[in-house]
């Protein structure tokens, strides 16, 4: 089976923005999220598939969002406790060659070391995006 | 033994008492204000109140190396979190999760989880092996007749049939731990319906079984009375 599919979890502001990002870049991408109406948030020309299902059941993985046939999944709920638990579903059972997984709480990278999955951290990114400004407003 | 046991409600305070009994060395940890101090009160013992998915509530909890961990939320994904967050970076030597979903089960074992339980699963292979079972009200007792779990059948003029779960005053300690409806196995919640031919499952003591009982039969009052 061919492993070509992106897959997105968590349709909030990151998620819908990074799947119709992959999907306007060509990608084969599948969108799932409990809410149906999470999917609003799509941009009108996103030509992948919304799922509505849970994705901490491995039934809905397998059957709707076609795990077996991902080559990279995007975790992103609103969740760390079920981010991390996706992550490591998607990385210990299914072998997912590519996992990111946003985190709230820098903490929870220790539970990923040694592994392949790589974390977001939107704490350490607004920190970094904040010194950098504050390097440039110094220099006017 | 150094024994942790983060969050859960009923069953936390019966598993306290009973470790508390066996004179082990207790950590509680809640995230309910309300029931970490019912816990504490009932057992005399102190309850650190937090979230047990932290690390940093583990670390206040001073786990490291602890015996045994057991996860009771009623979240299992929360419980899996606790349960490898104690394992991976605090050493604890055995951890146990109980989950709701009894799918859960083998999958979070593969994941590192050491012991699983699934009260829906056990009562599924219990109930299995006791074969013959024509009666109306059966009964299975384990852990030396501490524990009851009886089911019972409801019928149509029953006061609680076709009733919400929330809507059903039961006594203190009574709740309904899953509900059999051929086919499906359902885990009782507050908006699930209560239906005749439905049969209910219970866990008590055996003391408290006669009340229960008593409750779950009581009939729609008619005109007459």
């Amino acid at each position: 089976m061919k492993k070509d599919k992106s897959l997105v979890i968590g349709s909030g502001r990151l998620g819908s923005g990074i799947a119709g990002k992959l999907s306007d870049m060509g990608y084969n991408v599948l969108i799932v999220d409990k809410d149906n109406s999470s999917f609003r948030k799509l941009t009108d020309n996103f030509s992948g598939y919304d799922v509505v299902g849970d994705a901490t059941d491995l039934s809905i993985l397998e059957s709707e969002a076609l795990i077996k046939e991902v080559n990279e999944v995007i975790i992103t709920t609103d969740s760390d406790n079920v981010n991390l638990f996706i992550a490591h579903v998607c990385f210990y059972i299914y072998d997912i060659p590519h996992i990111y997984v946003r985190f709230s709480d820098t903490d929870k990278g220790k539970l990923i070391e040694n592994t392949t999955i790589q974390g977001i951290y939107p704490f350490t990114l607004s920190i970094t995006d904040f010194l950098e400004k504050r390097d440039e407003s110094a220099k006017l | 033994m150094k024994i942790v046991v983060a969050n859960g409600t009923h069953e936390a305070d019966f598993i306290i008492k009973k470790f508390k009994a066996e004179h082990q060395q207790l950590t509680v940890i809640n995230s309910s204000k309300e029931f970490g101090e019912y816990i504490s009160n009932s057992n005399h013992i102190p309850v650190l109140f937090g979230d047990p998915t932290k690390e940093y509530t583990l670390d206040d909890a001073n786990i490291r190396d602890a015996d045994v961990l057991i996860a009771l939320s009623e979240n299992d994904i929360d419980n899996y979190v606790t349960c490898i967050t104690a394992k991976k970076l605090f050493g604890v030597k055995r951890v146990v999760s109980v989950v709701r979903n009894p799918k859960r089960v083998d999958l979070f074992k593969k994941l590192g989880v050491d012991s699983v339980i699934s009260s829906t699963y056990l009562l599924g292979e219990s109930i299995k092996s006791e074969s013959i079972l024509e009666s109306f009200i059966r009964t299975l007792s384990i852990e030396n007749d501490k524990v009851v779990i009886t089911e019972i059948q409801v019928e149509s003029d029953f006061a609680l049939a076709s009733q919400q779960v929330k809507d059903i005053h039961f006594p203190a300690n009574i709740n309904i731990s899953c509900i059999f409806r051929d086919p499906d196995v359902i885990i009782a919640k507050g908006d699930t319906v209560i239906l005749p031919g439905d049969k209910l499952l219970v866990i008590s003591t055996p003391g408290e079984q006669k009340s229960i009982l008593d409750f779950i039969q009581i009939k729609v009052q008619n005109n007459e009375s």
